[in-house]
């Protein structure tokens, strides 16, 4: 059947993975591997996402038109041909931002409710 | 301890076991990911046993294990989700066909009853059963066919679209209630069960049709969901006749049949996914 054009609201709430790997391209292009370092990277360490996550985010991705791939190499030669590179798309780029409003709405409202008072107290002891 | 490659030793042997392990997922993703899932966990299984050496890679595949595990049965799942759903919308573009077929062929026999227009006569009721079950049978269909219809395509009709196949679909249960009431009971309720839902069926399938056509919900033959629907409401617009009758049955059939082919035909081609 023929791709359907969503409207960015209707991938909200994304998946942690979806999300992390957004990110992870939010900055440019990438390939599998250097997105799971990044993601590590950002979280920490505290996201770690198998092969298997990541590419079955990665298929569903391409699928939902959230990230295409790219056909340029950054660099040919440091790099192997057959690696995959991934990009953002235009509707990847809304999702991603309106998924951040969102969270961060919910962010305003915890913290209205003083949900983050004890968090915050104990983060600036430590 | 070095392999043949060149490449540590466990690290070899993880990316072999890993490689051999891959074969439990579905075989389309495997095709198209299973190498560059093996080439991550080879980078990964590098820089694990360069950091940590052996808990490193004992850490690794404890991890690696979870997310095999976890997106296999996921892969597993999801492609046999698609599978159904493609199944069933092909399936009930064949339901749409027979139904539109099967409700021709009741209206013809209906019609080649002598003692149609004799309310006492009694020599036509094998004409008369015939219609009934050519009727019920058929409609029976058309809520499986308008059921696949809304699986299949209330995605791309919109809100609108996907509302009017609702009510298509509800009108044509509504319909069938009433033709099977009709079998049991001579009471006006089940005729009027019969008409307010074919009414109904047929209201939603012209507004899903005018959606069709702006929409381009089909690959092609977007005219035909309004073709059923328009000629069906010509009798209730006041026109009268035995040609009306025979239009009407002729085009509401070959529009269903058309939709019908299409929802067959289109089943498959791409699936819509959500992230």
């Amino acid at each position: 059947m023929a791709e359907v054009a969503r409207v960015p609201d209707s991938f909200l709430p994304l998946t942690p993975a979806v999300f992390h790997i957004l990110l992870a391209l939010a900055d440019g292009e990438k390939h599998g591997y250097a997105v799971m370092q990044e993601v590590e990277e950002m979280t920490e360490g505290k996201v770690q996402m198998g092969p298997g996550t990541l590419y079955g985010s990665i298929k569903r991705m391409l699928a939902a038109g959230l990230i295409e791939e790219s056909d340029d190499r950054p660099d040919p030669t440091l790099d192997d041909e057959r690696r995959r590179y991934y990009r953002q798309t235009g509707l990847g780029h809304k999702v991603l931002r309106e998924e951040t409003e969102r969270m961060a709405e919910l962010m305003a409202l915890a913290r209205r409710k003083h949900v983050l008072a004890g968090i915050g107290s104990r983060s600036i002891l430590t | 301890m070095r392999g043949s490659n060149g490449v540590p030793a466990p690290v070899d042997l993880s990316v072999r076991l890993y490689i051999w392990l891959l074969a439990a997922y579905p075989g389309r993703f495997r095709a198209e990911y299973g190498h560059h899932m093996a080439q991550v966990f080879r980078d990964v299984c590098r820089r694990d046993y360069e950091h940590g050496g052996l808990p490193g890679m004992t850490s690794l595949w404890a991890r690696t294990s979870l997310d095999l595990i976890r997106t296999t049965v996921e892969e597993h799942i999801e492609r046999g989700l698609h599978m159904n759903h493609e199944k069933f919308v092909r399936w009930s573009g064949w339901a749409l066909m027979g139904g539109a077929i099967l409700f021709a062929a009741g209206q013809v026999i209906g019609n080649l009853d002598p003692n149609r227009n004799d309310p006492i006569g009694g020599g036509g009721a094998s004409y008369e059963i015939g219609a009934i079950v050519g009727l019920a049978l058929g409609q029976v269909l058309f809520v499986i066919g308008l059921l696949g219809l809304r699986a299949g395509y209330a995605e791309r009709s919109g809100s609108l679209g996907g509302m009017a196949l609702i009510v298509s679909v509800i009108g044509a249960g509504l319909s069938l209630a009433g033709i099977l009431m009709m079998g049991v009971t001579e009471s006006e309720l089940a005729w009027q069960a019969w008409a307010i839902g074919l009414v109904a069926m047929t209201l939603g399938l012209a507004i899903f049709g005018v959606v069709a056509l702006r929409r381009k919900v089909f690959s092609r033959w977007n005219f035909a969901p309004l073709l059923a629907a328009v000629t069906l409401l010509l009798p209730l617009s006041g026109l009268a006749g035995e040609w009306v009758s025979a239009v009407t049955v002729a085009a509401f059939s070959i529009g269903l049949v058309l939709v019908g082919f299409r929802m067959q035909a289109e089943a498959g081609i791409s699936g819509e996914v959500a992230a």
